[in-house]
């Protein structure tokens, strides 16, 4: 997608943000840079023009000046698999659109054609700061759709959704296979056949791209015979080429795999186990697929393997049960294993109503080895690149976008109460169904 | 019934010969010193000892005086709290947990499904929890009756059960049971349904009761042809809710569905304990409090169906300034691994005290259960039930390092494989 445009329009929709805002006296955990005590952070047309330490920056005469004294100030927090928007009350079927689940290849379906910027989940989540996200299909199948990024504010879903399709989660988690029982069975119902049916519509793809090569190359023969016949016009062999190759019949499933087949996207490639994730992996490198990892929360012993496949993996749940033959442990502290043979770790809620506790899972893995800095780049900085956006998020620096948390302590802690969220340089009103349902009951 | 109450009591003191025998031999005495101990009941002791003897907390202060023959362990100034108490649980019932097939089943014994051997009870003890109570699920208006364990994972299936802990019953309202059988066009498939099953059921037990009390009165008449009505154990149970000998766990999300319980109760004549999940209590606070009955509820776990859509994180807080006992619960194999920091969320979410937020896991939990007496706080004559933490219990970093029960070690986070000491794989 054209991220720039993107972002510009995002930007001038925050016009608003017109005015100049300062974050004065704060402590700023900037991700890219270190801590700055006593910062200062200034904010204009939607995006952080200037940050360092007072008395190191100029703070504009007109500008608004919010005394965060005692705050901590960090990067708005991003979440790099969520169904926010896709699901409003989970056991209600009418308010779900989480996955097309009629088959297992459904790489057509777009999740921002069903994203809804009014979801009550919404504010819920950015009201602990986090700002942005991916979202996702649920995984029931193997290839459920392709993932929008969104921001977590805006007017419409148009504004908030800044990346459509920028990748495309491939499940083998084991979960997909429909074998619930003897009688309902159903292809894939196991793993050999889910490898197969994904090996088949990656087939089809290359050769519906083939197709579309073809016809293109006829296409511009054809074109190149009329220049000639019109050099030539008494060339009768000719006149029978001069109709226009017929085109192949589009077809939006197998479109929508050719971006991946060309390496021009990432995949989300979800696997629990060694044995599933070696399949996973071995398909990709069948089909040339760029892939970033998901979930290994039980592939301890290929850590290695996965160290040497040098891509990023979003880690857990972290709170993912173990194996009962694993240490209680094992997922716990897969983070601190990962980051240790130099892996870019990333965390992701997995969720839709607790992606507010995004910060906590980081905090947790620091209990089990995983450093402090490291732990809060997974859910910043670590995610913006990962997902091309680290020219604009991710950190706070002067030319991103002022996506800042303002709270009263340790963003991994889940004592802290975040004070203030701005998104795009917008002030976020810190008020969601919750709270208005607390504010009403409270006055009784 | 006289002869049943024989019979439990019997079976009790079976259960607990049997406990004895079982015992890890650590009879030895203990204490824990160089400790921040949160007592809950009466401060936090900087710097502070914990004395065990018999598997009984024997002193606890700035100094107690232990015999030198005491095993001591330096708590090396880490954070002492009593075990946690999950008031609310389903592992180790291998999935047994509904009888689905009648709304009305309380003669259902959760201890016939108990599987003392899943590692979630392992998994929970990590997380320094060492008293659970093991519920029937809430397909049922009126479920089976409770278990409580202690995690000593490793043991034999007697050795976990909480010695003399009283009987609880699971009832359930709102969605589950309508769904369930409303679900198969059975009743109930409304909440008035549900209710009718309910008090239909109660009345039932009213009238069983009478026949029994009538024959009861003759062989005390001394009425020779005196024949005995027809033993019915559901019956037998709900007479026994309906004499107050079981503890009634009532699983309950709307504030309307709150009121009608505690009004059907009082129709009845039995009180309620505790109202589970209870995610609307903060709109029915007041009420909770002047019955007295507590809740046991999540921290901010919302909008996985209708009845929990108007749930919000400052429900505990809220409900406990109105005087209701709070206490935090799993209800999952999960969120039991990390009970702590849903705890500590209340902290945040209302501005709970450490030592209130620490409560709801703890000493709260511990009345629910109706054991504490014996757990839930660091007093002198309770169970030696102690975890010693890795950073601070109520923050994102807290993990146990060593969980005691009953005086003896059963997890120790720096021993290789399980961090067990009661069981190895494969043993």
């Amino acid at each position: 997608m054209n991220r720039l445009l993107v972002f510009c329009v995002l930007f001038s929709t925050a016009a608003l943000a017109q005015q100049k805002t300062v974050l004065k006296g704060g402590k700023l955990l900037t991700i890219s840079h270190g801590t700055i005590e006593n910062g200062v952070l200034v904010m204009q047309n939607g995006k952080i023009t200037a940050i360092g330490a007072e008395g190191s920056i100029m703070i504009p005469k007109d500008a608004r000046v919010i005394d965060t004294r005692g705050m901590t100030i960090y990067p708005g927090l991003i979440d790099s698999e969520d169904n926010l928007g896709l699901t409003e009350i989970s056991a209600e079927q009418s308010t779900n659109d989480l996955i097309e689940s009629s088959d297992e290849i459904m790489p057509h379906m777009h999740v921002y054609d069903a994203f809804h910027a009014e979801s009550e989940l919404i504010p819920v989540t950015r009201l602990n700061g986090v700002t942005n996200a991916i979202i996702a299909p649920d995984t029931k199948d193997t290839l459920p759709g392709q993932d929008s990024f969104v921001q977590l504010a805006g007017k419409t879903s148009q504004e908030m959704l800044l990346i459509r399709d920028i990748a495309m989660p491939l499940n083998f988690t084991g979960d997909q296979r429909h074998n619930e029982s003897w009688d309902k069975r159903k292809f894939p119902q196991t793993r050999m056949g889910m490898a197969a049916q994904l090996r088949q519509a990656f087939l089809d793809a290359q050769d519906y791209a083939q197709h579309w090569a073809d016809y293109e190359k006829k296409k511009s023969e054809a074109a190149q015979k009329t220049d000639d016949k019109d050099k030539k016009p008494d060339d009768k062999d000719k006149e029978k080429d001069k109709k226009p190759p017929t085109p192949p019949k589009r077809d939006l499933k197998l479109e929508a795999l050719l971006p991946y087949l060309q390496g021009k996207k990432p995949i989300v490639l979800a696997a629990e186990e060694a044995n599933d994730l070696q399949t996973a992996v071995s398909l990709a490198h069948e089909f040339n697929l760029k892939f970033v990892l998901s979930h290994i929360s039980h592939s301890q012993s290929v850590l290695d393997y996965v160290a040497g496949l040098k891509v990023p993996v979003i880690v857990g749940p972290i709170y993912e049960d173990p194996k009962p033959y694993e240490r209680y442990d094992t997922v716990y502290s897969l983070p601190a294993q990962l980051y240790k043979r130099g892996v870019k770790i990333i965390f992701a809620s997995f969720d839709a109503h607790n992606v507010r506790n995004l910060p906590y899972q980081a905090g947790y893995a620091t209990a089990f080895g995983l450093p402090y800095d490291e732990a809060l780049k997974a859910i910043t900085l670590n995610a913006a690149e990962t997902w091309g956006v680290a020219d604009q998020l991710g950190s706070l620096d002067a030319g991103k976008a002022a996506n800042v948390v303002v709270a009263n302590g340790d963003p991994l802690d889940l004592r802290t109460d975040v004070k203030q969220v701005f998104i795009a340089g917008k002030e976020i009103p810190m008020t969601s169904r919750q709270t208005r349902l607390r504010d009403q009951y409270s006055g009784q | 019934m006289n002869r049943i109450t024989i019979r439990v009591v019997f079976l009790f003191l079976v259960f607990s010969v049997f406990t004895q025998a079982q015992q890890p031999s650590a009879r030895n005495e203990v204490v824990i010193k160089h400790a921040v101990v949160m007592t809950v009941t009466h401060g936090i002791i900087q710097n502070g000892s914990v004395y065990i003897k018999d598997g009984k907390i024997a002193a606890v202060g700035k100094d107690v005086s232990a015999p030198s023959s005491a095993t001591a362990i330096d708590a090396g100034g880490k954070y002492l709290t009593p075990g946690i108490i999950d008031s609310h649980s389903h592992i180790a019932l291998d999935d047994d947990v509904n009888e689905a097939t009648s709304p009305i089943t309380p003669q259902m014994m959760m201890i016939d499904a108990f599987d003392y051997q899943d590692k979630a009870i392992y998994r929970g003890l990590a997380g320094g929890v060492t008293t659970s109570l093991l519920l029937h699920g809430s397909a049922n208006m009126i479920g089976g009756q409770a278990v409580v364990i202690k995690h000593k994972y490793g043991l034999n299936r007697d050795a976990l059960l909480f010695p003399g802990a009283p009987r609880s019953i699971k009832f359930a309202s709102g969605e589950n049971p309508k769904r369930v059988y409303g679900g198969k066009d059975q009743l109930p498939s409304t909440r008035m349904g549900n209710f009718a099953v309910q008090r239909e059921a109660l009345v039932q037990a009213q009238d069983y009761m009478r026949e029994w009390d009538d024959y009861n009165a003759k062989v005390k008449k001394g009425e020779k042809d005196a024949s005995p009505p027809k033993r019915d154990l559901k019956m037998e149970a709900l007479a026994d809710v309906l004499r107050g000998n079981l503890l009634v766990q009532i699983h309950c999300y709307r504030a309307d569905e709150l009121l009608t319980e505690m009004a059907i109760a009082k129709e009845f004549g039995y009180k309620v304990r505790a109202f589970h999940h209870a995610l609307e209590a903060y709109k029915v606070a007041d009420q909770l409090a002047a019955n007295n009955v507590a809740i046991a509820t999540f921290s901010d776990w919302w909008g996985y169906k209708q009845e929990a859509w108007d749930a919000i994180p400052w429900n505990a807080v809220m409900s406990m300034r109105k005087g209701v006992r709070v206490a935090i619960k799993s209800d999952s194999g999960d969120f039991a691994r990390r009970l702590n920091q849903e705890a500590a969320k209340s902290i945040r979410y209302g501005g709970a005290t450490d030592e209130e937020a620490l409560r709801m896991i703890t000493l709260n939990a511990a009345w629910i259960i109706g054991v504490d007496d014996k757990v839930g706080s660091i007093d002198v004559g309770k169970d030696a039930d102690l975890v010693i933490w890795d950073g601070y219990p109520l923050s994102s970093y807290g993990v146990p390092s060593k969980v005691f029960i009953d005086g003896d070690v059963y997890f120790d986070r720096s021993l290789p494989g399980f961090g067990m000491t009661h069981y190895s794989e494969g043993q």
